[in-house]
Parts: C-alpha cells; sequence; structure tokens
C-alpha cells in the first residue's frame, strides 16, 4: 500500500471518528446554552450586583423575602440541596441563616433585571474569533442566529453535522484535508481552527507590516508587538484621544502631558481604591463596634421604664461594691445622667437616697416636692412616695450595701462575674453621684430662701424709711409754714422778730440735716438691695448680705 | 462549573492581592481544588517570625461545601490537631457552620486570627488548651521552641 493510501484511510478513520462525536454532541444540542457565569465581561460592574455564592453578576435573580438577601436562582437552589417542600423549595439563607423559602414573593424589580440584561458581554466563542460585544440578554439571540463561530447543520446533500454559521454557504466541509504546512490530517471545517490556533509551522505574513509571523501567534503579534497597529497614547485613560502607530507611539508619548501624568494619576487612583476599600471595611468595623456598644449600653442602663418598674428589685439584687471608697471619689460625670436626663423621662435625684449628713434641710424637700411632677404613673409615684422619706429609703439600702454580704437572690441565680461586677460598680456610682445632686439641690434651695428673706427684709427696711422721709419733709413743710407766718403777722416787732428767726433758722438746718441723712440712709438700703440680688443670681454665701444689711441697719 | 469560575476568580484575586501575611500557590498547576498557603505569623504573636505551610482542600461542590484546612508544618496551638493531619477546628469550616458567601481569603484571616489568639475553650488538643490556660510560661515556651525548630 502506498503511502497516500495510508494516510487516506487514517483521514477516513479520524474523520469517522470526528463525525460520530460531533453527531453525538448535535443529538444533545449544536450549540450548548449559555453558561451565564462563564461569560467575560466587558463593562466593569457594581458590587453589589454581584451574587455571593457565584461572584458573578446575578443570573435570574430571586430575593428572599424573609430577609431581603439577593442570590441567582440556581445559586440558591444548588445551596438548598433537596430541601423541597409543596409550598416551593425553602431553606436557611446562605448569608443570615434565616429561614426562607422560594415563594411567589420572590421575583426581584425588573429594573435589576435590566440593568444585569443591559451589562455588556463577550461573544462566548471569542476565544475563537468571534470578535463581538453583545449585551448579556442579547447573548443567546447572538449565539442562536449571529454568531458566525456559532454551529449549525451543514448545508450539503445528505450530511447532518454541524458547521460554523460563517462557513454554512461554503458547501460541505465535512471531507479530509491535511494542513499544507505540518501535513496533519483533518476535516476541511476544522483547518481554519488549527491554523488559527494550532498549527506551529504555517506562517503567514502580517497585512499591517508585512512581518512573517506564525499564523498562530497572528492575534498576539496585532495585539502586542505589530509596529503598524495604531494604538491610543498611554494618557487615553485621561484624555489624550490621539492614536499613532507602534513604532510612533515612543515619539508621542514622550511629548504629551497626558502620558506623562497618566502613571501618576492611575496610582493614585489606585491608593484612592485602596483607601476607600479600607474605610469601608474601618466603617463596617464601626457599625459592628458600635452595635456591640449599643448592646452593652442596653446591658448597663436599662431602659428607664424597666428600670422604674424594677427599682425597688435593683436595688435590692445589685449590692454596692465599696461604699466607703464610692462615697469619697465622685465621678467626674456620669453617662446615664445625661441621657436619662435628657429624655425627660428620668427619676428625679431625690428619687435616690441621702446620706444622712447631707439630708436636705427643712426648706429643701419643699424645692423637692415642687419638682416632682404632678400626674406620676403608679410605677414612678411610688418612687415619689419613697422620696418623702429619705432616711428609710437610704437605711435599707446601707443594710443591704453592707460588705461580704451576699446579693439576695429575690429573682433568678448570681450574676456573671464581670458583669455582676460593672453592674454593682455602676448602681454605686449612680447612687454616689444622686447624693451629691442632692446636697447640690439642697444648697441651692437653702440659698434661694435665704435671698429671698434677705430681700424681704431690706423691702420692708425701705418702705420704713420712706415713710419716715415723708414724716421729716412734712416736719420740715410745717416748720417752714409757721416760720413764714410767724414772720408775716410779726413784721413790726423786731426785737422779738430777730430772735425767733433765728431760733427757726436752726430748726430748718437741722430738719434739713435730717433729711439729707435719711436720704444716705436710703440710698445705702437701695444699695444693699441690688447687691443682695446680685448675689441671689450668682449664688454665693449668705454672711456678706447679713453684714451688709446690718451696715444698713446701723446707718439708720 | 459555576463553582470553579468562582475559584478561579478567588484564585486570580488572591494572587494579586493576598490576604495579609499569606503567599497563595496551587499545589499543582492543573488542579485548582489544592491550594498551597505559606502564612506568616503575626509579628506579635507568639508564633512570631513563623512561616506555616497550609494545605487547602476544596471540594468540588464548592462553595456549598466548606473547604479543608491542613497545617502541614506542625504548631503547638490549642486550636490545631498534634498530629500527622494538623487539622485547624475553626467554626466557621464546619459543615453545618459554612456559609456558601463565605470566600477562602476570609477562612484565610480567621486562620491567621486564631493563630495569634488561641481559643482554649474551642480547643482540639485539650492538654495544650489546659497548659495554655493554667501555665501560659510553659506554653509559650514550648510554642516558640517548635517555632524554631519546625517553622524557620
Ligand atoms: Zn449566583
Ligand atoms: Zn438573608
Ligand atoms: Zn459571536
Ligand atoms: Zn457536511
Ligand atoms: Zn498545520
Ligand atoms: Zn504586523
Ligand atoms: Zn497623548
Amino acid at each position: 500500500m502506498t503511502l497516500r493510501g495510508m494516510r487516506r484511510l487514517e483521514a477516513r478513520r479520524q474523520m469517522e471518528e470526528s463525525n460520530f462525536l460531533l453527531s453525538k454532541a448535535r443529538s444533545q444540542n449544536l450549540n450548548p446554552p449559555v453558561d451565564f457565569r462563564l461569560l467575560d465581561y466587558v463593562t466593569a460592574y457594581d458590587d453589589n450586583l454581584m451574587c455571593a455564592i457565584c461572584r458573578c453578576p446575578f443570573v435570574d435573580p430571586v430575593v428572599l423575602a424573609e430577609c431581603d438577601h439577593y442570590f441567582c436562582r440556581d445559586c440558591i437552589r444548588q445551596s438548598w440541596g433537596s430541601t423541597y417542600s409543596p409550598s416551593g423549595p425553602r431553606g436557611d439563607c446562605p448569608q443570615c441563616r434565616t429561614p426562607a423559602r422560594l415563594g411567589t414573593r420572590s421575583a426581584t424589580s425588573k429594573i435589576l433585571v435590566n440593568i444585569l440584561d443591559d451589562l455588556l458581554v463577550k461573544c462566548p466563542k471569542h476565544e475563537e474569533g468571534c470578535p463581538v460585544s453583545v449585551k448579556r440578554g442579547e447573548v443567546e439571540d447572538h449565539m442562536n442566529i449571529y454568531c458566525g463561530y456559532a454551529y449549525q447543520e451543514c448545508a450539503g446533500e445528505r450530511c447532518e453535522l454541524p458547521v460554523r454559521r460563517k462557513d454554512a454557504d461554503q458547501g460541505c466541509l465535512h471531507f479530509g484535508v491535511s494542513c499544507f504546512d505540518c501535513h496533519e490530517t483533518m476535516q476541511k471545517s476544522t483547518l481554519e481552527n488549527h491554523w488559527r490556533s494550532e498549527c506551529a509551522v504555517r506562517r503567514v505574513t502580517c497585512p499591517r507590516c508585512n512581518m512573517h509571523v506564525l499564523s498562530k501567534d497572528l492575534d498576539s503579534h496585532n495585539s502586542e508587538t505589530c509596529e503598524a497597529v495604531s494604538i491610543p497614547c498611554p494618557g487615553a485613560s485621561i484624555g489624550c484621544t490621539s492614536r499613532s502607530k507602534r513604532s510612533q507611539a515612543q515619539t508621542h508619548a514622550k511629548s504629551c502631558t497626558f502620558a506623562k501624568l497618566a502613571p501618576v494619576i492611575s496610582s493614585q487612583k489606585s491608593r484612592m481604591d485602596e483607601q476607600e476599600a479600607a474605610q469601608k471595611l474601618l466603617s463596617r468595623k464601626l457599625e459592628v463596634l458600635e452595635t456591640g456598644f449599643g448592646v452593652m449600653q442596653g446591658i448597663l442602663y436599662p431602659k428607664v421604664s424597666v428600670e422604674a418598674d424594677d427599682l425597688a428589685a435593683d436595688e435590692s439584687r445589685i449590692p454596692f461594691l465599696d461604699n466607703s471608697a464610692s462615697e469619697r471619689t465622685l465621678p467626674p460625670h456620669h453617662p446615664r445622667m445625661f441621657s436619662g436626663d435628657s429624655s425627660g423621662n428620668a427619676l428625679s435625684p431625690f428619687d435616690f437616697p441621702v446620706p444622712p449628713t447631707s439630708r436636705p434641710s427643712s426648706a429643701a424637700p419643699g424645692v423637692a416636692r415642687r419638682a416632682s411632677p404632678i400626674g406620676l404613673p403608679p410605677s414612678e409615684s411610688a418612687a415619689a412616695l419613697r422620696q418623702h422619706d429619705p432616711i428609710e429609703a437610704y437605711n435599707t439600702n446601707y443594710d443591704l450595701a453592707s460588705p461580704g454580704l451576699p446579693p439576695p437572690s429575690t429573682s433568678g441565680g448570681p450574676y456573671v462575674s464581670p458583669l455582676h461586677h460593672l453592674l454593682s460598680m455602676h448602681e454605686s456610682l449612680r447612687d454616689e453621684m444622686s447624693r451629691v445632686n442632692s446636697a447640690l439641690q439642697e444648697l441651692d434651695g437653702r440659698h434661694s430662701m435665704q435671698t429671698l428673706n434677705e430681700n424681704l427684709r431690706t423691702r420692708e427696711e425701705i418702705s420704713y424709711l420712706g415713710a419716715q422721709l415723708a414724716g421729716l419733709s412734712r416736719q420740715v413743710h410745717w416748720l417752714t409754714s409757721t416760720q413764714l407766718q410767724r414772720q408775716s403777722r410779726s413784721a413790726t416787732p423786731s426785737a422779738v422778730a430777730g430772735s425767733s428767726s433765728e431760733m427757726a433758722g436752726t430748726s430748718v438746718e437741722a430738719a434739713v440735716n435730717a433729711v439729707s441723712t435719711a436720704a444716705t440712709a436710703l440710698r445705702g438700703a437701695a444699695r444693699m438691695v441690688s447687691v443682695g440680688q446680685g448675689q441671689s443670681s450668682s449664688g454665693s454665701h449668705g454672711p456678706m448680705r447679713r453684714e451688709n444689711s446690718a451696715e444698713g441697719r446701723t446707718k439708720l | 462549573m459555576a463553582g470553579n469560575k468562582r475559584l478561579m476568580k478567588e484564585l486570580a484575586e488572591n494572587q494579586s492581592t493576598p490576604p495579609p501575611g499569606c503567599k497563595i500557590s496551587l499545589e499543582n498547576d492543573d488542579d485548582i481544588l489544592l491550594w498551597n498557603v505559606t502564612m506568616t505569623a503575626p509579628s506579635d504573636s507568639i508564633y512570631a517570625g513563623g512561616n506555616f505551610k497550609i494545605l487547602i482542600k476544596i471540594p468540588k461542590e464548592y462553595p456549598f461545601k466548606p473547604p479543608v484546612l491542613n497545617f502541614k508544618t506542625k504548631v503547638y496551638h490549642p486550636n490545631v490537631t498534634n498530629d500527622e493531619n494538623g487539622s485547624m477546628c475553626l467554626g466557621m469550616l464546619r459543615p453545618d457552620e459554612w456559609k456558601p458567601p463565605n470566600k477562602i481569603s476570609d477562612v484565610l484571616k480567621l486562620v491567621r486570627t486564631v493563630l495569634a489568639a488561641p481559643q482554649p475553650d474551642d480547643a482540639v488538643e485539650q492538654g495544650i488548651a489546659d497548659q495554655y490556660k493554667n501555665n501560659r510560661k510553659e506554653f509559650e515556651k514550648v510554642a516558640k521552641d517548635w517555632v524554631n525548630k519546625y517553622a524557620k
């Protein structure tokens, strides 16, 4: 048998084998359905469009109504496996473990589907040569109708083998040929692919630069080395629109400001992206910490309404850590005093027991009573009731607080130790704070009472002085008028008149003196009152005021 | 297939921006299901200076099933079994705890955290855990010895 004959035989055998394989492929489908997860996306897509399971833009997205998480329908089904129920697939959300199911409410909004369908992808056959990019929503149409690299049935007579769409009009290509260059035998329909990607011998001339390159390297030659291909300036990303042949690109780049700036700007951009990512991470961390803090706060400072109900129980449950120590040290500030007071729902400071040494004087309970609201809810009025008997509350507290005494377990077991420690510390601080607060209130009340008293007395003195002044002026008036009368009546008896007029003169002088003294006294009193008022507003001490008023009285 | 694409994506991501202290490669170039990680212990941990080789076996069903981690370098740690497997017990890798959205880089970050801060209450080596709790000095001494012996 000749060499030629052997080759032909071999070619037929191979042809039969590949025909069998191809027909098997066709009996399934000429073009396998497009796997959307294998597509290469041309447009950059948002992370929010990415399924957490397959890390691709959603394919047929569904939303779990129970927790609002989105997944591809296939991904969620695969994740749930065979847990199937008549009402639809069900399982736990892969992201948050909320029990959920796929039902009629699982369809996502049209707008999301549209956004996904508009993403630009490369044709699934791009590795075999199809240069087209299409919208994802149209990729199946492209494959079934337009793509030159998709398969369809051969047009040849009695041949049902698949052929690429672009080759369909060349008649049946299902016969054996051998490559002119490497002499490998294959079907005509696959020859082009062989040249394109396999043949290690065939060389072609680059249509642009006339260089001889390996046929399978032509693509990479075009995209990477061909001197004649025009490429965009390296500064294209920041605005340079110029394109030049690869051989002249260097010259342009040297003179182009954009090209010089591009690396700087791109490094800045990557740094910015990095920072943004870091910031995203940090803000997420912060969020976690904040929620944790909130929870902690919830544990440390339970809701006021609950606390008011349970206050009595709380006070008996939580022993003080170290009362003697906490009495000496004052906390600089107390978060609860601010958060609680500003909510307007807080306990008034008098809800807390007051140590006997700094118990308010008789004036203070009055102030306290005025401070407490009228229409108290039952729970708060209980607290208000207790405030009338601070000593008793205080005493019961101290009994419980005596060190070494285990906490009376009114409900539940003993506290978990660190929490218990914190709670008791917090409780003792709060108690101390409230004690200081009530002492301050008491001092303030005493001050305002004193100021009020002093003012009253001064006012009385002023009115008394005024009355005296009026009496004096009446006297002066009377004296002058009698004097005038006497002068007019005894104009002739001048001897008597002389002495009497002298007398009248001295008496008038005395009266005027008295009036001026009274006026000074009055001025002093007025000054004193103003000083007293200033003091009451600034809330300083009383003794000086008393001194002042004493001074005023001595002046009188 | 979907998992494979995701895995390729993750591998590319992990190789271009590896998680802190990790170097990732494939054990065999043609097997994407077997990853080879070299983890450098945090410099402020007692394992500082140690480089630990970790083999990650990824099931075909990934991401629906968790990967399996094995320390190939011996490490004296309450959460790593002291045998030739060097399995690390991690909550998130338990089949019932595993969530498909978890990524391998997340797993590696957690591994490094646990390496630096042992969790004696979740220990697989109870003896080491007890020593960690009761005799920290001795524990640290042995751990450092092992780092010098095996992980340099
Ligand atoms: Zn998905
Ligand atoms: Zn969820
Ligand atoms: Zn195409
Ligand atoms: Zn044909
Ligand atoms: Zn060839
Ligand atoms: Zn060329
Ligand atoms: Zn330019």
